[in-house]
């Protein structure tokens, strides 16, 4: 029930907590969103619902004493701790066992570090009360994948108290709701069918067409299932009066790298931008600092996303494209090659920065590049024609999936999407995604347990 | 109203979500029968109209409980298991499943189809004791190959026996829908196995089902079942000799963490397809011992899925059916 494209969280949860919500008197309704997240939680991970509850109480109290103090030795410890609890828990379930790792704990201890830093810098003007840390760090939309809003965020909620208000706002969140199923189960669980598929067959032994096709593919379901599950938890969030936090805009229109990660998982980077990158002193250092800086920030995405030699190489690789796009694309080069590389690092880098995100055995990996690139060596059992029967099944989902990457199709559903014709189009989109998940049991969001 | 002009698409999605749950609620006996399990509370009843509905059954579809049909009636509403697709979990399905096959009317069905076939005493010399023994590719030019996804995965991967033989595999077969599913390309649109077998005649026939199955029924409904489709071949194709693959394992890991596939169930339903054999033109070959660890699980490391083979091991298999074949005379 804890993924927001089961059945039992669209037609149970969600429905009698909206009930239960809109119920609630105004004042205690973040009571009511605490009780229904921790519940939501529970159902999912009840192991890490004490780790969560405590990481909360505890998180609170530092956020109490140091802000009336302005005690920056206390906002260093709670910090520390903070990031330590996310190592610790990250190297137990990557080196002992992967049930240590409390569903969420990436995302819900990113908020609590942006709360105290935000407390400290006098970002967030009155002491929160208890309630409304608590129902922030937990609250159901946000707690299992992001987006890792802020708390200056949940203070721009407005809990409606006029029913006109009540159901337009359900009504707007829904529309996001849907749209954003629809891009988790129609296509990001379909593409991830035929990523599944390839690894059955073996990395050694696939096609080149197929490699290639399975680095489209994988990029494709990642920006689907993550954008998808990003616009559900946003619509969740406008149904319960919350501003709509953007997480992903357009990231494949990018012209550079940099670019693309403004773009993609935006509260993600905002978050490493704010309270990593800029404290270290931003781009107002000297060069050798910027540079010193991009790598500390993206070791650390890297190692966010996963303790696993693959997640490392994959934020260094991609420190170095910045680096180059910074020093030596964007300054030194003419536009029209600065547009060229730009585009190509988006549109073939990127792609094949996710195959190494994807697949975290080192053996796997290079198993995969021969294929990507054949000259590097043979592949061992490779039937030649396994991209003809993969485009035979999966064609018509890579092909819409690729049309959805115009950006101009998602800023008109955006702008019209109260429109009658959008009505009609997200009522059978709705319906064709619940008997889409009534005969296939769904995969789990991939990051889930980051 | 006006409620419907403020959030019309929220009253859509409501009032046709009650609308379903009622209907569903309501026929959960009759037309969704099959399609509720009353173990699985995790799942919102109006599921199972979308899934009676995948199935050409709608609220107005009348529900045949007495039908005359056999094995094709019984063995259709079995079929639908998606398991050997690999990413999607079985166990819906197979609750479901689980309740039809325990069904005793049916049971007697098999006896019907059995009959008209246990006659048959083909091959003649029946003291003759066959040995397995080493052949060479050219051995598989007039065999046939019928099975789930893992035998598609041994024609897509085993040039050797993709030349020579021929393949009636298909994802998600089981002994039920063997037959009677038609998913054989001709000239003239699909047939199915049974319709190739009595057009097209082949001296071995080498089959391995019973995966996707292995949540449905008891050892002893599939091994009847099984018999069933035997008898049927034997029927068919009088001079064939007929091997029994039986089913092969799964990974340590998936078999210690699945109530149904799992290799103590997958070894039950093997011992009782290997008392199928008779020795003179049906045999029982057991490819497990070509890709198992010591303790009787499929090597981890010729596995991506748990559950299939990855391309580079299917040789494995291909060595193993040459170093496991009769040869008469």
């Amino acid at each position: 029930m804890i993924n927001f494209s089961d059945l039992g969280f669209i037609f149970r949860f969600l429905p009698v907590f909206l009930v239960a919500f809109y119920l609630t008197p105004v004042s205690y309704r973040s009571v009511t969103l605490l009780i229904g997240s921790l519940t939501f939680y529970a159902t999912g991970d009840l192991k890490g619902l004490a780790v969560l509850c405590i990481a909360v109480i505890v998180n609170y109290l530092f956020g109490r004493a140091h802000k009336g103090e302005k005690n920056k030795f206390l906002l260093a410890f709670i910090v520390c701790l903070d990031a330590l609890m996310l190592v610790e828990f990250k190297l137990l379930s990557q080196f002992v066992d992967n049930s240590f790792m409390p569903i969420g704990i990436s995302f819900f201890t990113f908020k609590m570090i942006s709360y105290q830093a935000d407390l400290y810098m006098g970002k967030i003007d009155e002491e929160p009360r208890f309630v409304d840390a608590a129902a922030y760090f937990c609250m159901f939309p946000q707690v299992v994948s992001g987006p890792i809003m802020r708390f200056s965020d949940y203070q721009k909620k407005s809990y409606f108290q006029e029913k006109e208000d009540i159901f337009s706002a359900i009504e707007d969140g829904l529309r996001f709701f849907v749209v954003g199923l629809g891009m988790k189960v129609l296509l990001a669980d379909h593409l991830s069918m035929l990523w599944n598929d390839i690894g059955t067959i073996g990395y050694e032994s696939i096609s080149t067409p197929l490699a290639w096709i399975g680095a489209v593919t994988y990029t494709l379901e990642l920006y689907y299932d993550f954008w998808g599950y990003s616009l559900m938890a946003a619509g969740i969030g406008v149904m319960l009066g919350f501003p709509f936090i953007v997480n992903f805009d357009q990231p494949y229109s990018s012209v550079s790298v940099s670019e693309f990660y403004r773009r993609w998982h935006a509260s993600l980077g905002s978050w490493f931008r704010d309270y990593i990158y800029i404290p270290l002193g931003g781009s107002r250092v000297g060069d050798m600092r910027i540079v010193l800086n991009l790598f500390v920030v993206w070791l650390i995405t890297g190692f966010w996303h996963g303790v696993t030699l693959n997640f490392i190489i994959w934020g260094l690789i991609l420190f170095v494209i910045i680096v180059f796009e910074r020093f030596v694309m964007l300054a030194k080069m003419p536009e029209i090659a600065r547009k060229v590389l730009g585009r190509f690092n988006v549109l073939v880098l990127i792609p094949l920065t996710w195959v190494i995100f994807a697949i975290s055995d080192l053996k796997g990996l290079t198993d995969y590049f021969k294929r990507l690139f054949p000259f590097f060596g043979q592949g061992i059992s490779v039937n030649g024609n396994d991209y003809i029967k993969n485009l035979g099944i999966y064609g018509g989902f890579l092909a819409v999936s690729i049309v959805l990457l115009l950006p101009g199709l998602y800023k008109y559903f955006e702008v019209k999407r109260k429109h009658p014709v959008f009505t009609v189009l997200l009522f059978v989109l709705f319906w064709v995604c619940v008997y889409s998940l009534s005969n296939a049991a769904g995969n789990p969001f991939m990051y889930f347990r980051f | 109203m006006k409620l419907l002009k403020t959030c019309p698409l929220l009253m859509g999605v409501v009032i046709t979500a009650i609308i379903i749950s009622i209907l569903s609620f309501a026929l959960k006996d009759t037309v969704y029968s099959e399609y509720v399990s009353p173990e699985d509370i995790d799942t919102p009843i109006l599921a199972s109209f979308f899934k009676a509905a995948a199935d050409g059954v709608f609220p107005w579809t009348k529900t045949n409980v007495d039908s005359s049909d056999s094995l094709a009636e019984y063995v259709e509403n079995l079929g639908d298991d998606q398991m050997a697709e690999g990413n999607q979990s079985p166990d819906d399905d197979l609750l479901v499943n689980e309740d039809i096959s325990g069904n005793g009317a049916d049971a007697d069905d098999f006896d019907v189809s059995e009959n008209d076939v246990s006659g048959n005493d083909i091959s003649g010399n029946s003291e003759e004791v066959y040995e397995f023994t080493q052949v060479d590719d050219d051995y598989f030019t007039d065999a046939l190959f019928i099975g789930d996804s893992r035998t598609v995965g041994l024609s897509e991967y085993c040039e050797e026996l993709d030349t020579r033989a021929t393949f009636y595999s298909k994802i998600s077969l089981t002994i039920y829908n063997a037959m009677n599913t038609e998913f054989i390309k001709t000239e003239n649109g699909k047939i199915t196995v049974d319709q190739a077998l009595s057009e097209n005649q082949f001296s071995k026939i080498y089959i391995m089902l019973g995966l996707n199955e292995i949540g449905t029924g008891t050892p002893e409904t599939f091994a009847e079942a099984y018999k069933a489709v035997i008898d049927r071949i034997r029927e068919l194709q009088p001079d064939a000799i007929i091997y029994i693959q039986g089913i092969m394992h799964v990974t340590e890991k998936k078999s210690s963490s699945d109530k149904y596939f799992n290799n103590d169930n997958i070894n039950t339903r093997n011992m009782a397809l290997s008392e199928l054999a008779d020795n003179k033109t049906i045999f029982y070959i057991d490819m497990n011992e070509a890709v198992d660890d010591e303790n009787g699980n499929l090597l981890a490391e010729l596995s991506f899925d748990d559950v299939h083979l990855k391309a580079s091991s299917y040789e494995r298999w291909h060595q193993y059916l040459l170093a496991n074949a009769i040869v008469k005379e």
